[in-house]
């Protein structure tokens, strides 16, 4: 399409007439306290820092490096510290930075503009508009700050919103609003980001060129520490034909969306599907015969409905969720001695869950827990996760949806949280007390009298507790502070808590979250469809946290039953959930499958038989099973739910298709082949049996035709006679069977 | 639909769209029943087709010094210097420096091109940045952009049916950690093999079945599946279908192809031969390397790595990790041999215009030379504590190693500053050196795109263009 997201020199030469004019002009406007008639003076805050933040200098990679910058001039990371950046331009390297007497002969332009060798290239062209800034400013004496410079105060872009053709352009501006009610246009110094480069691009000067692909699309646009979104629709403008009637506020807002968009969802899928589907997503294994049976059979006109409240009474809900769950929490066997804290934890989450325990109390358990592994088994999760501000990354990631990890040494670049609110959330945590029990490894965790604090490391400051700018008031030396911030988390109108979870539950049952990555909200990183996300978010709130709830809503909805083959128009969504989007069933999920089609369970160690890989309790068994590992059940070591593996692989196939696993579980003497093999019935019934437990239908006549057709032609042996029929029978039944498990259809959920 | 492939401005019809080849591979292994198998064995494959042409990448994790091993600089003050010897080459006026006598010795055989550089000096970004052509230079845990490997891995695919039974992409011990095929998915990542090929009863596992009635019932089973399978596709456009379907394709030509079995099997070369590549993993990382490639791979990358690289496993010679000499001296014997055996032996078994091998790491390491503690003791660092030399990471000019590919040989392109900190003389990008590999697995960069997850236009390589000295000559 020949669009360059941005170009490597934003003050491109053949502008510089045109645009220092036009920057004359806009220093003409400068608010400042001088009177008027006296020239403005460059600001080094306002002017000089935006500069050095637009030409890269004060990036990550160059002078604002971690550990020393670049040969010994170190700039703070996009200049949120500008008095340590006037310090290190003005008074360091030996004052020959800036050199007031002959501007030009100072280091940072010499250096800046190729003049002598700069390792980072030639940034600021000799003449250019940030150069002039620069030479002036050091002409007029390289100061810190003049008498009542305004400061900024927030960043506008115009527009905030807008619909953009498939293919069209929509040209933005950057508007910075000071203290003293002034504001300018720094559509030239801001810096842009599109959300999601395949569906816009944005340049250095803020013109958003849009693809082809309908949907919603951000622009981040920063500025000095200010940021400032622009959102915009790309209608796809198709006939929207026959819309599914909507069962509930879901589809009101996923069909109000699709409507504005004009992208045509799928139809509703048939009932062996919808079976399928939301067992495996609710329970996390096949639906049963018997179940596929009694659901194909029954007439009533809500039975999708009571399938949903029936599958949430079932104990397999309870085991999957706490799969979900207990990788994020940490639940991690590092040794051989974690078994009981590993079994323990897992047995709370699960139980937590089949009893329904509202969401804020699970997680006050957790956050606040005190007492023993034994006594109280989420204290395992602080024999985990050790130091506060793990324990406050992890919290913030998992619960909130916050990333607070780059704020621990620098200001977030994409956000508002500063040093100071990542140390004052880690203050929560400064009181934990721990004292050594006989299990080595696991302390006995308790609230130390005292107030709690934390020092910021850069500024030397005490700070008491504050969660995300927020102060939960003062904290009395005998309080758990952390039951200040489950307190916190937990109110109605904590705009992150419900939030996170409402996300990464729309998430499990649709592959897409709402906001993606599903654990980095923020105001830069909008929702696809904000109007569902609160409508979910109110709905948790109201129904008191209830898990079971939103899950009944979400599956119950005609949205989750669209059909996940497209029609011809909603092919290329990948957003607007017009139609369900098929996944890989994952790796526990996949094994149980295999195992109730070939009717040979795994066995795990230390478990009592029939338990389900979907049931273990941490991820010890990962080791002991080749096929676990090989499909990516994580190891749980991260809070970040991207640690499993969701994509297929070579050895996957290779496992599925020759692993002495797979071959033992098809041939083993109690295996459904053998059992199969020796029972009565006809042929057909034995082929209809199996694609009820493979797919929950019955095979189409084709199907049956060249299944039957394999199962019945003799197979000679090498001496050109049939081969011993009992045997081969069963060997052609664990081929078909081998078959239906190498299916799409039976790996994927759809 | 449109097709993945855009080859702006040129008449050629260029290869098939992606689906077009999956159906293809697919209705290829509808066939694959025992007959199919069978005759596959039968056939000879190097005879039906034209030879393609190959890359083998080795790759120096961490990166390489450039000022003490291809780019000496015996007349820099001793804060830059090392203490290496400047020894002579086989080519005159070329110099080395005393760790690398046996690639002296064959200098003639390869090309030094002494002027890289780039923008991205940490270790993510830097390897991103060589490996697949991303400017970004901040650093990101996984890649953006596709690498070099699975693109090409990709774009031979759609050429058609890959008759030999070898995967087109290998990887022995391959560099994995920041580069990937991102948007292509998986099913253009290598065939991994993982170990130390020196270990006596090292094996591949899960390739080449070598019993007839195991082989006979996996046809079956397989054409049974295939009938079976008509979950409708259409709804793919995440490619992880695409991806299954053709690693189900690899996966049972590993399994029922005896070539590949013997493609992997050291023991089948001669004693001298191995001896020759040296006794130890990157000796016979590198063999392997050259078998596999005179058998069929067209893609081949091997990173050297581990304890043969002093303490911290890798080339990232900080002064907190290795003594940065001290490491150069440990790991060069190993090193040295093994890449000489490479380029010799390419040159000798005639595949030296067939393929290319390129020796690289993601960036050099510091001229000038920094003193710090160490953090522990080990090979090639003192105890903890104790000051050593280092070098640090260094972008703005490096080295990298070139041979075979018909290109002309026993020459260098390029120069450095007096202190081997900048690139002076026909600089030479990420784009450049991407380009000149694309170019020689015959696909020009400057006309390809592929789409992206959705279905974005993505140039392969973005500016940069083939190093005219280092394309082939014929």
């Amino acid at each position: 399409m020949g669009i360059t997201t941005a170009s490597t020199d934003p003050f491109a030469p053949h502008l510089v007439v045109w645009s220092f004019c036009r920057f004359g002009w806009l220093l003409l406007f400068l608010p400042s306290g001088l009177s008027a008639g006296d020239p403005v003076r460059v600001s080094f805050v306002n002017d000089v820092i935006p500069v050095l933040t637009k030409s890269g200098c004060n990036s990550g990679v160059c002078h604002a490096k971690a550990g020393g910058g670049q040969n010994g001039f170190q700039l703070s990371l996009l200049g949120f510290e500008p008095q340590d950046d006037f310090e290190s331009l003005v008074k360091e390297g030996r004052g020959r930075r800036v050199f007031p007497a002959l501007p030009k002969r100072s280091l940072v332009l010499a250096k800046a503009s190729g003049m002598i060798p700069h390792g980072g290239g030639v940034q600021l062209a000799e003449g250019s508009e940030g150069y002039q800034v620069l030479e002036r400013w050091i002409r007029e004496g390289a100061n810190f700050q003049s008498q009542d410079e305004p400061r900024l105060e927030s960043l506008q872009v115009t527009p905030t919103k807008g619909v953009i053709a498939i293919d069209g352009r929509q040209q933005l501006s950057a508007w910075a609003h000071y203290s003293d009610g002034s504001r300018r246009d720094v559509t030239r110094l801001a810096l842009f980001e599109s959300n999601a480069e395949s569906m816009a691009t944005v340049t250095a000067r803020g013109l958003v060129q849009v693809s082809d692909i309908p949907g919603k699309v951000a622009v981040m646009v920063r500025y000095q520490g200010q940021v400032a979104v622009f959102t915009a629709a790309i209608p796809l403008g198709a006939a929207l034909g026959k819309m599914p009637s909507p069962h509930n506020f879901v589809d009101q807002h996923v069909f109000e969306n699709l409507r504005q968009i004009g992208i045509p969802p799928s139809a509703v899928c048939d009932d062996s599907t919808f079976l399928r589907r939301v067992t495996l997503d609710i329970v996390g294994r096949l639906p049963t015969e018997k179940e596929t049976q009694e659901f194909l059979a029954a007439e009533q006109s809500n039975k999708r409905d009571e399938l949903v409240q029936r599958l949430l009474k079932n104990p397999g809900y309870a085991d999957f969720f706490a799969s979900k769950w207990t990788p994020l929490l940490k639940n991690r066997r590092d040794e051989a001695s974690d078994i009981t804290a590993n079994f323990a934890f897992h047995a709370w989450m699960r139980d937590s869950l089949l009893a329904n325990v509202p969401y804020d109390q699970i997680v006050r358990e957790l956050l606040a827990a005190t007492g023993t592994v034994v006594g109280n088994p989420p204290v395992a999760w602080y024999k985990r996760v050790k130091d506060p501000k793990e324990q406050l990354e992890d919290i913030a990631q998992l619960f909130l949806g916050v990333r607070m990890q780059c704020a621990q040494c620098h200001h977030h670049p994409f956000e508002k949280w500063s040093q100071d609110d990542y140390y004052s959330f880690a203050a929560f945590f400064s009181q934990i007390g721990r004292k050594p029990t006989g299990t080595r490894g696991e302390d006995m965790i308790f609230h130390k009298r005292g107030i709690a604090t934390a020092v910021n490391v850069k500024s030397g400051d005490v700070l008491k507790p504050a969660v995300l700018g927020e102060s939960v008031g003062e904290i009395a030396a005998d309080e758990d502070p952390r039951l200040q911030l489950a307190d916190w988390m937990s109110s109605e109108s904590n705009p992150f808590f419900a939030k996170a979870l409402v996300n990464r539950y729309w998430k499990h049952f649709f592959k897409r979250g709402l906001i993606e990555p599903e654990d980095d909200i923020r105001d830069t990183n909008p929702p696809t469809n904000p109007e569902l996300l609160a409508a979910l978010e109110q709905h948790f709130v109201k129904s008191g946290f209830d898990l079971k709830e939103l899950v009944r809503v979400i599956t119950q909805s005609k949205t989750y039953q669209l059909d996940s083959r497209p029609n011809r128009e909603n092919l290329k969504d990948r957003q607007n959930y017009s139609r369900f989007y098929p996944r890989r069933l994952q790796a526990e999920v996949l094994l149980d499958a295999i195992d109730d089609l070939t009717g040979s369970p795994t066995r795990f160690a230390n478990l009592p038989p029939g338990t389900r890989a979907i049931a273990l309790p941490d991820n010890s068994y990962n080791r002991s099973s080749g096929f676990l590992k090989v499909f990516g059940r994580p190891e749980s070591q991260s809070v970040c739910e991207c640690e499993r593996v969701k994509s297929s692989s070579l050895s996957q196939s290779l496992h599925l298709i020759n692993s002495a696993e797979i071959k033992r579980k098809l041939s083993g003497a109690s295996s459904r082949a053998a059992r199969i093999q020796a029972s009565k019935i006809p042929d057909t019934e034995k082929v209809e049996q199996l694609y009820r437990l493979a797919f929950s239908r019955s095979p189409t006549q084709v199907e049956m035709t060249v299944a039957i057709d394999y199962l019945q032609t003799p197979v000679l042996d090498a001496a050109g006679k049939p081969a011993n029929s009992k045997k081969q029978t069963q060997e052609n039944y664990e081929d078909l069977i081998w078959a239906l498990m190498n299916t799409k259809e039976f790996l994927f959920n759809h | 639909m449109s097709h993945p492939f855009n080859a702006s401005g040129n008449p050629c019809p260029g290869p098939s769209a992606r689906r077009g080849f999956l159906k293809m591979g697919l209705s290829g292994f509808a066939t694959l029943s025992l007959p199919g198998i069978l005759r596959l064995r039968a056939a000879n494959p190097e005879a039906s087709r034209r030879e393609k042409t190959a890359v083998i990448m080795v790759w120096q994790p961490g990166g390489c010094s450039h000022i003490d091993t291809y780019d000496p600089k015996p007349n820099a003050t001793s804060e830059y210097r090392g203490p290496f010897e400047t020894i002579k080459t086989s080519v005159t006026g070329m110099h080395f420096t005393e760790l690398l006598p046996m690639q002296a010795r064959i200098a003639d055989k390869l090309t030094v091109l002494r002027s890289m550089r780039h923008g991205s000096p940490g270790h993510p970004a830097g390897t991103m940045r060589m490996l697949s052509g991303d400017t970004d230079t901040r650093d990101k845990p996984k890649p953006r952009l596709p690498d070099w490997m699975s693109v090409a891995h990709y774009l031979r695919s759609g050429d058609g049916p890959r008759e030999n039974p070898l995967p087109a992409y290998v990887g022995v011990n391959a560099p994995t950690t920041y580069n990937g095929p991102a948007y292509l998915g998986d099913a253009y990542s290598p065939f991994s093999v993982v170990g130390d090929p020196n270990k006596p009863k090292f094996v591949v596992p899960n390739i080449g079945l070598s019993d007839s009635k195991e082989l006979g019932r996996l046809g079956r089973r397989s054409s049974l599946r295939e009938n079976l399978d008509n979950l409708e596709r259409a709804f793919d456009l995440s490619g992880e279908l695409g991806a299954l379907d053709e690693f189900e394709t690899q996966a049972m030509t590993l399994l029922t192809n005896p070539k590949a079995r013997e493609a992997f099997d050291l023991e089948r070369e001669d004693d001298k031969v191995r001896d020759r590549y040296g006794r130890n993993t990157w000796g016979q990382q590198l063999l392997m390397a050259r078998r596999l490639v005179e058998a069929g791979v067209e893609v081949l990358t091997t990173s050297l790595r581990g304890p043969l690289c002093g303490r911290v496993n890798n080339w990232d010679d900080h002064a907190v990790n290795h003594h940065v000499f001290d490491a150069l001296r440990f790991r060069s014997q190993a090193y040295d041999q093994a890449v000489s055996a490479l380029i010799e032996d390419i040159h000798e078994r005639g595949l030296s215009d067939r393929v290319l091998v390129v020796v690289t790491g993601e960036f050099g390491r510091t001229p000038k030379i920094n003193y710090q503690p160490s953090t522990g003791a080990g090979n090639a660092s003192a105890a903890a504590g104790t000051k050593q030399p280092g070098r640090d990471h260094w972008a703005r000019a490096f080295s990298n190693i070139w041979a075979g590919g018909g290109i002309e040989s026993g020459r260098f392109i390029g120069a450095t500053d007096k202190k081997g900190e900048d690139s002076i003389e026909r600089i030479c990008g990420s784009g450049d050196f991407l380009a000149t590999i694309y170019q020689h697995l015959g696909i020009d960069s400057s006309k390809i795109t592929i789409e992206d997850f959705n279905g974005r236009p993505t140039p392969i390589v973005d500016g940069g263009k083939p190093i005219p000295e280092l394309i082939r000559k014929n």
